[in-house]
């Protein structure tokens, strides 16, 4: 069975090969995702197929058309389940009973806060994509530095205003700064602005592509602990669902 | 006079309605705060409340032999200035300031098993042309607090057994200008807290949510799919 993520950039998908009742079900689709799409394999663990692929993909091959979904969420899929809920219930059972977990993506932040193991507290950023993901990939791209280059920088620009804060990294290198160091200072203001977001929680868990940028790990860590919850929580949260129904309690 | 009509916006003062109706008995009362898609009129601001643009395109459009103009306490800030905008713009405006805070009216749509959107338009349409109602009762299940929004579709997300706050209470009450009856909400209710993006009862709104763990929202115009999934989930999850 197919689990679709379909972020704006991304696409996560877990397939599973081992069916809800630990029934063997290595499904045609299963066998032709390995096949097709075996480039974007991730891993492969607990009877979980795990691939990232763009998100573009998903258009040009038909791939909601050409593959049975059992659950979706995401603004590039034809999405049945709420992103919320589906972190809600990716992270339900890994983490502590007071908790703020963040999802980071692309184009939107949302958080969910739980108190003694209930829901207590969400919020959701769901129009401005100006300082997530996207912007940050595009700025690597613009000034040809790899998202491996960057380091935590002690200084932040204020990016409330993704446009703005564009603006502070055109001016810090016109002064001299290298792209490197300005690009950085602009994701600990995206980190700052997170954590702000968040309701300034001692701890975070991460999800989302942020994950694996060690620059905004590093300045999110500047202000709260933060544990790393990966890229496929929203997706591990529809296959959860998918098992054993809506896990949070109300 | 079939055709002609009288704008309004907000709560304005019944007398000074009821003065108007005797003056134009045949004419068509429009409420000047809804959409009616109308072109923008370039006057105000591209980033500014929608329900001002909307009364502001919607009398420069319409042109009402009078606009009764709410300008106190009862509305807002923009209310007056714009207000003062159609004066410029030749037409007949008729400010009011309808403050009174004494006889609440007893609640029934607010608090009836209607649903949401039902509600807040009952509560509207019951400005011009009151009538009493008589309507099953039920706990609130959930809340919702503030103006009725320019998207009203946004009200169908919620269920039947949600209650209205704020604002809208307030209108029904027959108070417009009632501070207390506007923030009062009953803190074991699950609350959305809703303001017209760069209105200022945004600043009660976000105030409101954070006290009361409700969850606070702003929406500038009609709302997107992710604005819906968040109260979706707000709504499932509490």
């Amino acid at each position: 069975m197919i689990y679709l993520d379909a972020g704006t950039t991304y696409s996560k998908i877990i397939a599973t090969t081992v069916g809800v009742n630990d029934i063997l079900n290595t499904s045609e689709d299963v066998e032709n995702l390995r096949k097709n799409y075996g480039k974007f394999f991730i891993k492969s663990d607990g009877g979980k197929d795990y691939y990232i692929l763009p998100s573009t993909i998903l258009k040009t091959d038909n791939f909601t058309k050409n593959f049975e979904i059992k659950k979706c969420c995401g603004h590039m899929g034809i999405a049945d389940e709420n992103e919320i809920i589906a972190l809600a219930n990716g992270s339900k059972n890994i983490i502590d009973k007071d908790a703020t977990i963040l999802d980071l993506g692309s184009r939107d932040a949302k958080w969910i806060r739980f108190k003694d193991g209930k829901f207590h507290d969400m919020d959701w950023n769901t129009s401005c994509a100006s300082s997530t993901g996207a912007t940050v990939e595009m700025l690597l791209k613009f000034y040809n530095v790899s998202r491996e280059e960057l380091s935590f920088n002690e200084e932040k620009f204020a990016v409330t205003c993704g446009i703005f804060g564009l603006e502070k990294i055109m001016d810090d290198i016109s002064n001299g700064a290298k792209p490197v160091e300005a690009i950085s200072k602009f994701v600990h203001g995206i980190a700052y602005n997170a954590w702000n977001f968040a309701k300034k929680p001692e701890k975070i868990y991460l999800s989302g592509g942020f994950c694996e940028n060690k620059c905004f790990v590093d300045s999110l860590r500047y202000y709260c602990e933060v544990v790393l919850l990966g890229r496929f929580m929203l997706c591990e949260g529809l296959v959860n669902s998918d098992k054993e129904g809506e896990l949070f309690n109300a | 006079m079939i055709n002609e009509k009288i704008g309004f916006w907000g709560y304005p003062d019944p007398n000074v309605v009821e003065n108007i109706k005797q003056e134009y008995p045949n004419a068509e009362w429009v409420d000047l705060d809804i959409d009616f898609g109308y072109s923008d009129k370039s006057i105000l601001p591209e980033s500014y409340c929608k329900i001002i643009k909307n009364i502001i395109n919607n009398s420069l459009e319409i042109r009402p032999v009078k606009i009764i103009a709410p300008i106190g306490k009862d509305k807002c800030d923009s209310g007056w200035f714009a207000a003062q905008v159609l004066r410029d713009k030749g037409l007949d405006v008729i400010e009011t300031k309808y403050e009174q805070l004494t006889d609440r009216k007893e609640l029934v749509i607010s608090t009836s098993n209607l649903p949401l959107y039902d509600k807040v338009n009952t509560i509207m349409n019951n400005i011009i042309e009151p009538k009493k109602y008589d309507l099953p009762q039920v706990k609130a299940k959930f809340g919702f607090w503030g103006v009725p929004p320019n998207d009203l579709e946004l009200l169908r997300l919620f269920p039947d057994e949600t209650h209205v706050y704020g604002w809208t209470r307030c209108v029904e009450a027959g108070v417009p200008a009632d501070i207390e009856l506007e923030m009062f909400v009953e803190e074991d209710v699950p609350t959305v807290f809703y303001a017209q993006a760069f209105c200022s009862k945004a600043q009660l709104a976000k105030y409101l949510a954070d006290k009361y763990n409700g969850l606070y929202v702003d929406i500038d115009d009609y709302a997107n799919n992710s604005i819906k999934a968040k109260i979706e989930a707000f709504l499932r999850l509490r």
